[in-house]
């Protein structure tokens, strides 16, 4: 069942693919860029909002979410499920 | 070369120390460190010995890379029968002790017996003494590292150490080799502690030689490269591992107050961004150009001024998210006592936790905790609770005996809130959103643990390509691959892979986060097989580091067979299938895990495994792994 591979390693061609200036919303995981600076973004997406730190000035990160507004959200969003039957 | 370190076997009872080389034909079996470490627990420790008592071994190691040219190849290995669950107790950290102990003469250590008094060892350039450690017994981790280096004139001498919590058998007391690098897990500690070894001292210059220097240093480049350019390699080495806080509390994927919640809501102040508010600057391991510790003074209260290391991802969780604490002074404080002490943090803080949860239920009262108020979100009772485990007053006596000893001794219905898998306390994470990492812990070999097999990566929603490439190198897979956490599809194989890479840089000496562990980009078998010839001259194909990484694993699933283990230990507390999770985002609002699904992701893990429906490995399975003669004595 073992096979030897050859060419370029996996790390080698994953690390091809690296984005830079985004993060995936950790709610819908579409890959999303905040612009420069920004302290919080919302998602334009699902239209959950991220508290974001910068590691540097092109490199941003979730640090957490938007407490009142993401517990709303989900609350709402939840409530639709369950009266949908889901 | 740098495969002549020997293995020297240490007789605390009558003093006596032998020396032998380690064969190369035992090097391409098991490698060094872990793997290694665990052919010779399951040669030495003889079936139902005591943990505690002098028939118990320890053995401290140094994975094969360490200390040579080879890119953050810094980790010492640490095992022995576990004192917490009587099963594999084995333990890794970083630093700089293994290092130190191969410039000494030496890769592997096998300590019998029980010293008559307290004693610390000495290694110094192919010689060990046993000397006097009444100057240093009762003494702090850190103040024992200082004192040692005093005595022995020389501040270069690194030290792999115990505290109080060792010496007082805690039995999840753990090893500390410098002011943080712990091996947290499983209580070897306490092992050190049961035998009056209170550290090991070391220092060595004595050269390791490279088999082939210029290629290994080329090769490193590339590496180095690779490494540093990774997101999670920059974010790390500027905020450490409280960064990933950022997201799993964030989704909902932090088990808080307990397990009664999945998310600690407004926790703001001790995130990682506010952590880097008190940072004085980062550090690294050995060899390593990450360098995610960081390093703080606590800014205010009654440890104003004190300087330590961390705190990490683990405990944020352990003093904030499962006691449902929110201070970032509880959390630099909690970390600070869990270092001089030398205790695992995980476990004080889940079983602190867990008897916040039977206080608030009233099946402990104001009589058991002498008054103390043990709520949750209550700052100082988290605090006062490392104390009184560490010292083993009253309640922190009866939670240093371990989750299941202690609800035995409470009684009532207590077991059933304790998160736990084989008696050790689970991490702060919240598995029921997650199969994947809850199948991890439910198997893991010394417990629940993320270190041992869990897929960080199938968080990150990578797309089924990505995924088909890590998982199908060295050894092919062609069945399901789901990008989708939530999923049960899949992912036996994804937790047997991790397992398998992670044993494998276990026996290496490489630390977690340089492979496939946080970054879906981290070098693995194809970048070891070439930097393990370049520096060891060892001949081995990506392939034949797996079946080591197996054979290891194997050997740890073997002892834990003949301690008595059995399938019903891979498996979770109820409360896992019965209570739905109440938090986070949408996606993980109402989770539970399937019973059914989950054990039928138990019984495919068992089949990569070449395991029976028992667990058991099959006598194909040993054989092909050259294991079937096993305990074979050859070291
Ligand atoms: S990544 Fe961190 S823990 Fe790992 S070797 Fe580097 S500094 Fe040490
Ligand atoms: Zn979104």
């Amino acid at each position: 069942m073992a096979k030897e591979t050859t060419g370029a390693t996996t790390m080698e061609s994953l690390a091809r693919g690296r984005t830079t200036g985004k993060f995936r919303c950790v709610n819908c995981f579409v890959r999303i860029s905040p612009p420069p600076g920004a302290k919080t973004y919302k998602c334009p997406h699902c239209g959950f909002e991220w508290r974001v730190f910068w590691i540097s000035p092109t490199f941003p990160r979730i640090r957490g979410p938007v407490w009142d507004v993401n517990r709303r959200l989900a609350a709402e969003e939840v409530s639709k499920q369950r009266k949908g039957g889901k | 070369m740098a495969l002549n370190r020997k293995i020297a076997y240490i007789n605390l009872t009558t003093g006596e120390i032998e020396t032998k080389p380690i064969p190369i034909s035992m090097r391409k079996k098991f490698l060094g460190g872990r793997g290694l470490d665990m052919y010779l627990m399951y040669n030495h420790v003889k079936p139902g010995v005591d943990p505690l008592g002098p028939d118990n071994v320890a053995f401290v190691s140094a994975g094969i890379l360490v200390s040579t040219l080879a890119s953050a190849t810094a980790r010492t290995h640490i095992g022995g029968k576990s004192p917490l669950t009587g099963y594999v107790g084995s333990a890794n950290m970083g630093g700089f002790f293994a290092p130190e102990m191969r410039w000494a003469g030496f890769d592997h250590l096998v300590i019998k017996g029980k010293a008559e008094k307290p004693v610390y060892l000495w290694i110094h350039n192919g010689e060990i003494e046993i000397r006097d450690a009444k100057n240093i017994w009762g003494k702090t981790v850190h103040e024992t590292q200082q004192i040692v280096r005093e005595e022995l004139g020389d501040r270069e001498i690194k030290i792999l150490t115990i505290g109080p919590a060792g010496e007082k058998l805690v039995r999840f007391a753990n090893v500390m080799t410098g002011v943080k690098d712990a091996g947290g897990r499983s209580g070897m500690g306490a092992l050190l502690g049961s035998k009056n070894l209170k550290c090991i001292a070391c220092r060595g210059t004595m050269d390791i030689k490279i088999a082939h220097p210029q290629e290994a240093l080329d090769y490193n480049k590339t590496f180095i490269t690779q490494i540093t350019s990774a997101k999670v390699s920059q974010t790390q080495g500027k905020i450490g591992t409280p960064f990933i806080w950022g997201s799993t509390n964030s989704w909902g994927g932090i088990r808080t107050n307990n397990f009664q919640y999945n998310q600690l809501e407004y926790s703001d102040d001790i995130e990682a961004e506010s952590l880097d508010e008190v940072n004085i600057g980062m550090a690294g391991c050995f060899g390593c150009q990450v360098h995610c510790r960081a390093r703080y003074i606590i800014p205010d209260g009654p440890y104003k001024g004190v300087y330590d290391e961390g705190p990490e991802y683990t405990a944020q969780g352990a003093f904030c998210g499962e006691p449902g604490c929110t201070k970032r002074n509880t959390l630099l404080v909690c970390n600070h006592l869990a270092n001089i002490y030398g205790m695992d943090l995980l476990e004080v803080g889940s079983l602190t936790a867990w008897a916040m949860e039977l206080y608030e239920k009233g099946i402990l009262t104001d009589k058991d905790t002498d008054g103390l108020e043990l709520r949750f979100g209550n700052d100082e009772a988290m605090i006062e609770m490392c104390h009184r485990i560490a010292r083993r007053e009253g309640l922190g006596d009866i939670l240093a005996e371990g989750g299941l000893r202690a609800a035995k001794k409470i009684g009532k219905d207590s077991i059933k809130y304790l998160i736990h898998v084989k008696g050790m306390s689970n991490l702060h994470s919240d598995e029921r959103g997650t199969p994947s990492l809850a199948l991890g812990i439910a198997t893991g070999s010394r417990g629940s643990d993320h270190l041992r097999s869990r897929p960080a990566v199938d968080l990150y929603h990578l797309p089924e390509p990505v995924l088909r490439k890590i998982y199908s190198t060295p050894v092919a897979y062609d069945g399901p691959l789901t990008s989708d956490y939530k999923d049960y599809e899949g992912k036996p194989w994804q937790v047997f892979w991790h397992e398998t890479c992670y044993e494998a840089v276990d026996c290496l000496g490489i630390c977690k986060y340089h492979t496939t562990f946080l970054a879906a980009t981290g070098p693995n078998f194809e970048e070891w097989s070439r930097v393990l010839y370049y520096n060891t001259g060892l001949e081995m194909s990506p392939v034949d580091i797996w079946t080591v990484a197996e054979r290891a694993y194997n050997m740890e699933r073997l002892f834990n067979l003949r301690e008595g283990l059995t399938r019903k230990d891979d498996w979770l507390n109820d409360r896992y299938f019965d209570e739905p999770t109440t938090r986070g985002i949408p996606a993980v609002q109402g989770r539970t895990i399937d019973r059914e699904k989950f054990a039928k992701m138990i019984g495919e893990y068992y089949e990569h495994h070449g395991w029976d429906e028992n667990g058991v490995p099959t006598p194909e399975t040993l054989k092909r792994l050259g294991i079937d003669k096993e305990p074979s004595h050859v070291l």
